[in-house]
């Protein structure tokens, strides 16, 4: 339980201000700073949730293959070429020859390169041991196998009734979307049919075996007007009667003397398993076929309001590089919490269990998180470090959200809030990020002084923490483009949970562009009016979650030293 | 901010390119070995540089690149397999910025730069890591698997759980530069 610091991104609220973070919910607004984007044009952050996000291309995660777009729709979103899932374990299959006549230790490596061996091939699970020949599928060469294999896939029944649907459907679908204004209430309705939602609420309309069947469509209104628009098209009638022809639809006779004989749980197939097939699968575990694998896709990201592009991968698939890449590290300051009582309690564990390896660490350990722990009626320090991504100054500003006292205001106005935090109030600043390489050399040297200065520094506070009250609030270090600001949270004695609380962080910064004059109409110029000369000043502002840890009750701390 | 992870002087034995290698490690076939510069390997891992190619000549086993860390007991062995019926081992190579958690066993062919794995895993033979792809802690993977580049893994058999945030390399790079700096002697011996 390390102290951490969330980003907040508004997308989820209406006003700009965060949700109270005790509520549950308040952690659906707030982030890492590193998932977090930034638009430019809009000057706010934007999250992944709020994103509108784009297929850039298409690739099998198991041979890399970056599949066209014009093909995706024909392969059925799956690897054609010789890629597979166990569709025991969910595995890769790998294709292996048969053994070869009498060679007796073959067998105990099966993992052959394919390139040579005998014919039949079958698929091999090297997890679980699956492999295709026990289902009867066998192929005659080693390569082209979803080729191979798309025989089957295609003569199976449930496969060509499907295709005749799609037929039978087509001229629907097509009057539909050209007419759609003329119809009212089918034009409401397919405002929502876009290919995304469609599959969305097919995908939980499936007809699962043995789970009732769920219908959205029969209740809603837009439903029933559906249901009225479908009787213009004339009937479909269906190639054979799905019941009489008994392919494996579920449900039937023969699944329940099958469940009545059945011996081991292995023989039934989990839900799991039979959850990813395509068509009705049976119940036997037995009759499992091979999975081609699902493609993956890179994605680019927009912004929701600006429709600007805030991601955009390079066309290889394998490539981690962006053409674009707008994201809230390169602008917000990142932010790490500590509690220096705890460091210090870790360092001394550290330091003891390094000199003496063989001293017990288990009790070692305790005595670490107790020593660390916030206990409840106390007052501790924390130092929030500010590292500047900009290559310019800035100066920040904290400021602890008003939403803190909303708990005690709805429920009791009596109770006060469990901890109280105070900030450093004053502005300060943070150097300029420069690049890595200008002091990357005596880097290790200076950090290394430093660092020994800070634990002893640490140390120090800690002792006389202990003693008097005295607390330092505001800049405790400045090194590079980090600046290190203490400040205080004092618990009531009756505290309990997680110390939490919402802080806005405000910044300057000066302006790139010489005429900011559209920006300056979102962002409160601070210093517009200082000088004309002067670089032009910005502020951006920003809510942060900060979450200190759990408060450990009085009489606990007590009990636990004694034990 | 940054605590400093000490080890005793002793145990390390740090090498003109900044490696870090503890002498509780156990090393086979050093002048098959690679390390990039900056790598740690710590105490108790098995390094198995031994198992080379037949044939003559020299021959890289494993090769590491820069910023790397085999956690305490790992085991890092290059694959093998029975090709055209003869018995060979494999190389392993290794990109930079990777970290390898306590306890896992690696026997990759490839391993790609910014690579996080995690803790008790088992890599198994001529798995293909591509970059900045993570493997959770506990996870199982089994031979001949490819990780694509920036995806979660996790699980026994390992599967695709997540994508990770666009600003993975980053974080990672900035996390194992700093994890080599954190790593220091104990000052009481300087």
């Amino acid at each position: 339980m390390t102290p951490s610091i969330e980003y907040y991104c508004p997308c989820l609220a209406a006003s700009p201000h965060p949700p109270p973070p005790h509520l549950p919910s308040s952690t659906y607004s707030f982030h890492p700073l590193h998932n977090l984007f930034f638009c430019e044009e809009c000057d706010a952050v934007r999250c992944n949730r709020c994103v509108m996000v784009e297929v850039s291309g298409y690739y099998c995660p198991n041979c890399l293959f970056e599949v066209p777009s014009a093909s995706v729709r024909a392969e059925k979103n799956r690897c054609a070429r010789n890629c597979f899932h166990c569709p025991n374990c969910r595995n890769t299959l790998t294709v292996v020859p048969s053994d070869p006549p009498d060679d007796g230790d073959a067998r105990m490596s099966p993992i052959v390169s394919s390139t040579l061996g005998e014919p039949p091939f079958f698929l091999y699970c090297n997890h679980c041991r699956w492999d295709s020949a026990e289902v009867g599928i066998t192929f005659e060469k080693p390569t082209g196998l979803a080729a191979q294999l798309q025989k089957f896939e295609d003569s199976a029944p449930e496969s060509l009734e499907f295709e005749r649907l799609k037929e039978h459907f087509e001229p629907f679908l097509r009057a539909s979307s050209s007419s759609s204004s003329a119809l009212h209430s089918a034009a409401a309705h397919h405002v929502h049919t876009n290919p995304i939602t469609a599959a969305a609420s097919s995908a939980l309309a499936r007809d699962i075996p043995g789970v009732g069947k769920y219908n959205p469509l029969s209740r809603s209104r837009a439903g029933r007007d559906k249901h009225a628009h479908k009787n213009d098209i004339p009937d479909y009638k269906s190639r054979v009667e799905v019941a009489s022809a008994g392919i494996n639809a579920g449900g039937g006779e023969a699944d329940v003397d099958f469940m009545c004989r059945l011996e081991t749980m292995s023989e039934v197939a989990a839900l799991e398993q039979r959850w990813v097939s395509s068509w009705v699968a049976s119940l036997h575990s037995s009759d499992l076929k091979p999975l081609r694998i699902p493609l993956q896709s890179k994605k680019s990201k927009r912004c929701p309001s600006c429709r600007h592009i805030l991601i955009k991968p390079e066309q290889k698939a394998q490539s981690v590089r962006y053409k674009i890449k707008l994201v809230a590290a390169n602008y917000l300051p990142a932010i790490s919490v500590s509690l220096p009582h705890a460091q210090a309690a870790v360092e001394m564990m550290k330091r003891s269990t390094a000199l003496n390896k063989s001293a017990a660490a288990t009790t070692v350990d305790e005595h670490g998180a107790s020593a660390g722990a916030l206990l409840a009626g106390k007052t501790y320090s924390f130092h929030l470090a500010f590292t500047n991504p900009l290559y310019d100054p800035i100066q920040v500003r904290l400021k602890k959200a008003q939403m803190m006292q909303a708990p005690g205001a709805d429920g009791d106005k009596t109770r006060r809030p469990p901890f109280q935090v105070n900030l450093p109030s004053s502005p300060f600043p943070v150097a300029a990020f420069a690049e890595a390489w200008e002091y990357e050399d005596d880097e290790e040297v200076m950090f290394g002084l430093e660092e020994d200065e800070g634990d002893l520094d640490g140390m120090g506070r800690q002792q006389r923490d202990g003693r008097s009250k005295t607390r330092t609030l505001g800049v405790v270090e400045k090194r590079a483009n980090v600046t290190v600001v203490g400040g205080e949270v004092i618990l009531t004695k009756e505290a309990r949970g997680r110390v939490k609380f919402n802080m806005l962080v405000s910044y300057t910064y000066r302006s790139d562009d010489p005429d900011g004059a559209e920006e300056n109409v979102t962002g409160t110029p601070s210093r517009s009016h200082a000088s004309s000369k002067a670089p032009e000043l910005k502020n951006f502002s920003f809510y942060t979650v900060v979450d200190l840890g759990l408060i450990v009750p009085r009489e606990e701390s007590r009990i636990d030293p004694d034990i | 901010m940054d605590v400093p992870i000490y080890y005793t002087r002793a145990e390390y034995i740090e090498t003109d390119t900044g490696n870090k290698v503890s002498r509780r490690a156990t090393i086979a076939g050093p002048q098959n070995i690679i390390l990039g510069g900056k790598t740690i390997i710590s105490s108790g891992a098995i390094i198995r540089g031994d198992l080379r190619r037949t044939g003559p000549g020299h021959a890289v086993v494993i090769s590491l690149g820069r910023y790397c860390l085999i956690g305490e007991g790992c085991v890092m062995r290059p694959p093998y397999k029975t090709y055209r019926g003869n018995f060979n081992y494999y190389p392993m190579k290794i990109g930079d910025h990777v970290h390898i958690g306590a306890n896992t066993i690696v026997e990759a062919a490839t391993i790609g730069n910014h690579v996080e794995i995690g803790k008790n895993c088992v890599i198994g033979k001529f798995t293909i890591i591509k970059d900045c792809a993570k493997i959770a802690d506990n996870t199982m993977i089994p031979p001949n698997t490819v990780i694509p580049a920036l995806s979660l893994f996790a699980g026994s058999p390992g599967r695709f759980v997540e994508d990770l945030p666009e600003s993975t390399q980053e974080m990672v790079e900035a996390q194992t530069k700093q994890y080599y700096t954190r790593f220091q002697p104990l000052p009481s011996e300087r």
